[in-house]
């Protein structure tokens, strides 16, 4: 009965049941006669296994021990601790980053049977829906409850003042009570705020904000604030752990998504007006109780093909429904984009950081070998002295598991900190990435079963060595003969050492390259001189009325005039797009003699974009003010790739190329795809250099340059571009103060510096650069210490073999020569393993990393060779100072000492 | 010898049933009751008493003894009892395979 044994585990209890069987056995030796009894302490003994925990008092007795023999050497302790504790952290780290982004549930209610609406195409999946689809599906779905909500960028003000532009989202009746989310103070949304547009100005805070902004006060319920001028009043205050549905954004504000109009200024009203298609909501659900989902799923699909209740988007110019259906997943984790951009990269860095892991083994387990080789006496004593060889094994097991768990916890202590710096490295330059990155039971299991199997790992090879220590040989005292013996394992760990470090310094001087081939080379980018923000004043979202892009361009000139005027800029610019964002915009090509018309790209700039953004004019001239004129002849400024493709050696400026702006024209017959003829001749004033943005990583596609007033778009909203002549820090608030002055109430974005863009492009290659980096470089310096452990160890052993040859007449040169050349032999025996191991473990991930390496292969011959060479360098280097010493052996010491 | 113990906790089960006994005396009613057939070592006794207390078949009690001596005395519980019927009636079963193997005349010869 396991049960009752269970109280025997208590110290006091067996101390107790202890004194009561010697008190029986005292009473019962009186009874007998004289040795009638037998051996009594030997019938205690075997009472006593009855208990049971016999093995788990040796076990505490060999950790105890174990601990003793720790603390005896604390260097020994320190570092193999410490090796545990990077490979462990490493690990854990990474794991947790992965456990949050992939498989923590959302703290609502269920979050198994929570699903999230999707449109499948049949090359992309989107979550985007637009208000009138919500309504739609919420309406023809009798089983499902749904609720939707949409990120937006909020403009508070609090008594009058602007606060700085928020996170929030707009979400409807449903979406609380759907979630079942309880309100920490105050109450949450509820159907009864989504009744009527603009009827329900009442908002939500997010515990974060509350306690940031308010200073957690209990009577912030009933409290006003302004949302783009209009009064909502506060009435309350959502769950700690509560950040929606999207997993890593951190939304400040929830407020009903029937006051859209409210807080998006910019934007049109979305609730009603079906025909603007934006896809703005993203929409949960729940299937009720007792319905079944694929029923549920089936009757939404049905929709599709009522042309009464066809929700699909229509094709602009043949207007057939595109080719999506509604797919349901579910939402249990949450929704992310996170998910996407970091778990291929993270799942690398996690293979990788095991591989540090390994190295630590190997480590740890030479320095184990190293220890077990000079307890050797003292094992053989106790051999002698009746030990077995299994209680031995056991306690250099337990030693290497004590070692563990220690550098297991000191690992998950690391953990802790460092996937907070990772998160932060990774948010760097835009919005804050906010994860709940508290360790759950599953990272404590990984961490946990990590430690244990890499104790046993690196204890098993000492262990078995432990239990192979044959008597006789120990005690004679020899220096030299034994000690080829002892090198082998050792040897073979270090080699194992070198080789695993040279795959990681592989990797990392792959991912370090790659990153330097995306990075943009102008220097002014690097020193963050270039500012961007986002322009989006009042009713930018649609331009197409009489007056109104006449109106925008005024505002805009003004803008631009303001800025110019603010020291420190040195030049200051509008664009359409930010300079990695992408162009939106299409521009109908008909190339000359040609009538098959060709989209390309084109963006819409306002004069000195190029001198701010530092792209040569190569030929004719910038845009000027008279081009800004809509009466004025149509002007375009070309880049190098569209001379390339549509001029074929002509001269660019003017319009003798023969190059026209292509025409809509009405298709043949309906259904058919649009069709287009040639138009007005291109007047090309002028040929710009091309450029690497938007696409770090492609080839500049051909592109168009317009002005805003001669450019045929529906929206208004631009992007300023400023250039300073120093640092940005001093300029930022008086451009800051110069947007927002365009339009005081909208919610203003935030101004970043053209290098927080390129470094937010480029975070998971930098992500990966610097952590494989980082990785490479611990391994080497494992490396360093096990070639020089290893070393120091073999020259300790051969002290006498070494005072031998010298007498017999080796010069210290040739001693140092000698063990140099044993510390190559091991190094290139690595190297001959790991080269061939990287080579093909490149060709095996290549196609997995392509997403990852720009112009470049994981097998790049130069970045192998370069790190074959260093780690044959840093690995002969760390043998030297062994090796010096084994020279300075003195030969009459070392003899009179045999 | 691993089948002795089982022997071993069957015979200080069956011999409790007659009432409770101390260490020392079961030991010598062991021996007593099987004409001194069967001398069980007490370093073997003992720890099985342990063993049979832990399996909950019988239960020690502190008590003053006829000589005024404390000694420690065990009785057979209901589980005990219990446990002792299935095994006596499984060592019936084995003594009688055991004994048609060993004489198979014999089984013969009385049918």
């Amino acid at each position: 009965m396991f049960w009752r044994r269970l109280p025997y585990l208590l110290p006091w209890r067996r101390r107790a049941a202890e004194r009561d069987m010697q008190e029986e056995l005292r009473s019962l030796a009186e009874m007998a006669a004289p040795g009638e009894l037998g051996n009594l302490s030997l019938a205690a003994e075997d009472a006593r296994e009855e208990w049971g925990w016999t093995r788990l008092e040796q076990l505490a007795q060999d950790v105890r021990y174990a601990a003793r023999g720790l603390r005896k050497s604390p260097a020994f302790a320190a570092a193999a601790v410490l090796s545990l504790a990077i490979g462990i952290g490493a690990t854990t780290a990474l794991f947790t980053l992965l456990n949050t982004l992939l498989w923590k549930l959302l703290p609502v209610r269920d979050p198994h049977t929570l699903l999230m609406l999707g449109q499948r195409s049949p090359t992309t999946l989107t979550a985007g829906f637009t208000y009138q689809q919500y309504e739609l599906f919420s309406s023809h779905a009798p089983t499902l409850d749904l609720a939707a909500y949409a990120p937006v960028r909020l403009n508070v003000s609090i008594a009058g003042s602007v606060e700085p532009t928020l996170e929030g989202q707009l979400v409807t009746g449903e979406f609380f009570p759907l979630l079942g989310v309880q309100a920490a103070m105050g109450r949450l949304l509820g159907p009864e705020d989504d009744r009527v547009p603009l009827g329900h100005p009442v908002v939500v805070l997010s515990h974060a904000y509350w306690r940031r902004r308010f200073d957690a006060d209990p009577g912030v319920v009933g409290r006003q604030l302004a949302l783009s001028g209009t009064p909502f009043t506060i009435v309350g205050v959502a769950p700690r752990d509560f950040f929606g549905v999207d997993v890593g954004s951190a939304p400040d504000l929830f407020a009903p998504v029937m006051m859209q109009p409210a807080v998006m200024p910019t934007t049109v009203n979305l609730l009603d007006r079906p025909n603007v298609f934006s896809t703005w909501v993203r929409i949960v659900g729940r299937v009720q109780p007792g319905a079944s989902l694929a029923e549920a799923a089936a009757r939404l699909d049905a929709l599709a093909g009522n042309p009464e209740t066809d929700w699909r988007p229509r094709d602009k110019f043949t207007g057939r429904p595109a080719d999506v259906h509604l797919e349901m997943r579910s939402a249990a984790t949450g929704l992310s984009d996170l998910r996407r951009r970091f778990s291929q990269p993270l799942w690398l860095l996690l293979a990788v950081s095991g591989v540090v892991l390994l190295v630590a083994c190997a480590n740890v387990a030479n320095l184990l070998l190293a220890r077990a080789a000079a307890r050797q006496p003292e094992f053989a004593l106790r051999l002698a002295l009746g030990a077995s060889r299994g209680r031995l094994m056991r306690q250099v097991i337990v030693e290497s598991l004590l070692l563990s768990a220690l550098g297991g916890a000191a690992g998950v202590a690391l953990a802790f900190w460092a996937t907070r710096a990772l998160v932060v490295y990774a948010s760097s330059g835009h919005q804050a990435i906010v994860l709940d990155l508290s360790p759950d039971l599953r990272v404590l299991a990984l961490a946990a079963a990590v430690s244990a199997l890499a104790g046993l790992t690196f204890g098993s090879v000492p262990a078995l060595r432990a239990a192979r220590v044959r008597l006789a040989q120990t005690w004679r005292r020899d220096a030299g003969t034994a000690s080829s013996a002892g090198r082998g394992p050792g040897r073979v760990l270090v080699a194992a050492q070198v080789a695993l470090s040279l795959v990681l310094l592989i990797a990392a001087g792959v991912f370090t390259r790659s990153l330097q081939n995306l990075s943009p080379a102008d220097p002014a980018v690097d020193s963050g001189r270039i500012l961007i923000v986002s322009v989006e004043p009042r009713g930018s979202g649609n331009r197409s009325g009489p007056g109104v892009a006449e109106h925008f361009d005024r505002l805009y000139r003004n803008l631009l005039d303001a800025v110019e005027r603010i020291p420190g800029v040195e030049s200051v610019s509008l664009a359409r797009t930010a300079p990695l964002s992408g162009w939106t915009l299409g521009y109908p090509v008909s190339p000359a003699g040609g009538t098959a018309a060709r989209m390309v790209s084109s963006t819409i700039v306002y004069p000195k974009f190029f001198s701010t953004m530092d792209i040569p004019v190569l030929k004719g001239r910038d845009f000027t003010e008279d081009d800004l004129r809509p009466a004025a002849t149509p002007a375009v400024i070309v880049n190098e790739a569209f001379v390339r493709e549509f001029l074929a050696g002509r001269e660019p400026l003017g319009t003798a190329h023969g190059v026209r702006q292509a025409r809509g024209a009405p298709p043949a017959r309906k259904g058919d795809p649009p069709r287009f003829e040639p138009g007005n001749p291109l007047n090309i004033v002028g040929v710009v250099k091309d450029s690497r943005f938007p696409t770090l990583r492609e080839r500049t596609s051909p592109l168009v340059f317009q002005t805003f007033l001669q450019a045929n778009t529906g929206f208004a909203q631009m992007v300023l571009h400023v250039r300073t002549t120093a640092r940005s820090a001093e300029v930022v608030p008086a451009v800051r103060a110069a947007v927002q002055a365009v339009d005081p109430i909208v919610p203003m974005a935030a101004v970043h510096t053209l290098s927080d863009e390129v470094d937010a492009a480029l975070v998971r290659e930098r992500l990966v650069a610097a952590l494989s980096g980082v990785f490479a470089a611990v391994a080497v310096t494992l490396v360093c210490v096990g070639v020089y452990g290893l070393m120091a160890f073999s020259v300790t052993r051969r002290r006498g073999e070494i005072g031998i040859r010298m007498a017999l007449g080796a010069t210290r040169s040739d001693v140092r020569w000698m063990i140099a050349r044993q510390t190559m032999a091991t190094v290139i025996a690595g190297l001959a393993v790991g080269v061939p191991a990287a080579w093909i473990s490149g060709r095996l991930l290549s196609s997995q990393l392509a997403g990852l390496l720009f112009h470049l292969t994981p097998t790049d011959p130069a970045i192998m060779g370069a790190a074959a060479l260093l780690l044959a360098v840093v690995g002969t280097c760390a043998g030297l100072l062994p090796a010096h010493r084994a020279a300075r052996v003195d030969p009459a010491t070392t003899l009179r000492s045999e | 010898m691993e089948a002795l113990y089982g022997v071993l906790d069957m015979l200080i089960l069956r011999t409790l049933v007659f009432g409770p006994r101390h260490g020392y005396g079961l030991a010598a009613a062991i021996r007593d009751c099987s004409d001194e057939a069967l001398t069980i070592e007490f370093g073997s006794l003992y720890p099985a008493l342990k063993r049979l207390e832990l399996k909950g078949w019988i239960v020690a009690r502190w008590e003053t003894s006829e000589h005024n001596r404390r000694v420690k005395v065990y009785r057979l519980t209901p589980a005990g009892r219990r446990r002792l019927h299935d095994e006596s009636t499984d060592w019936t079963a084995f003594v009688r395979a055991v004994a048609r193997i060993m004489n198979p005349g014999a089984k013969k010869a009385t049918s």
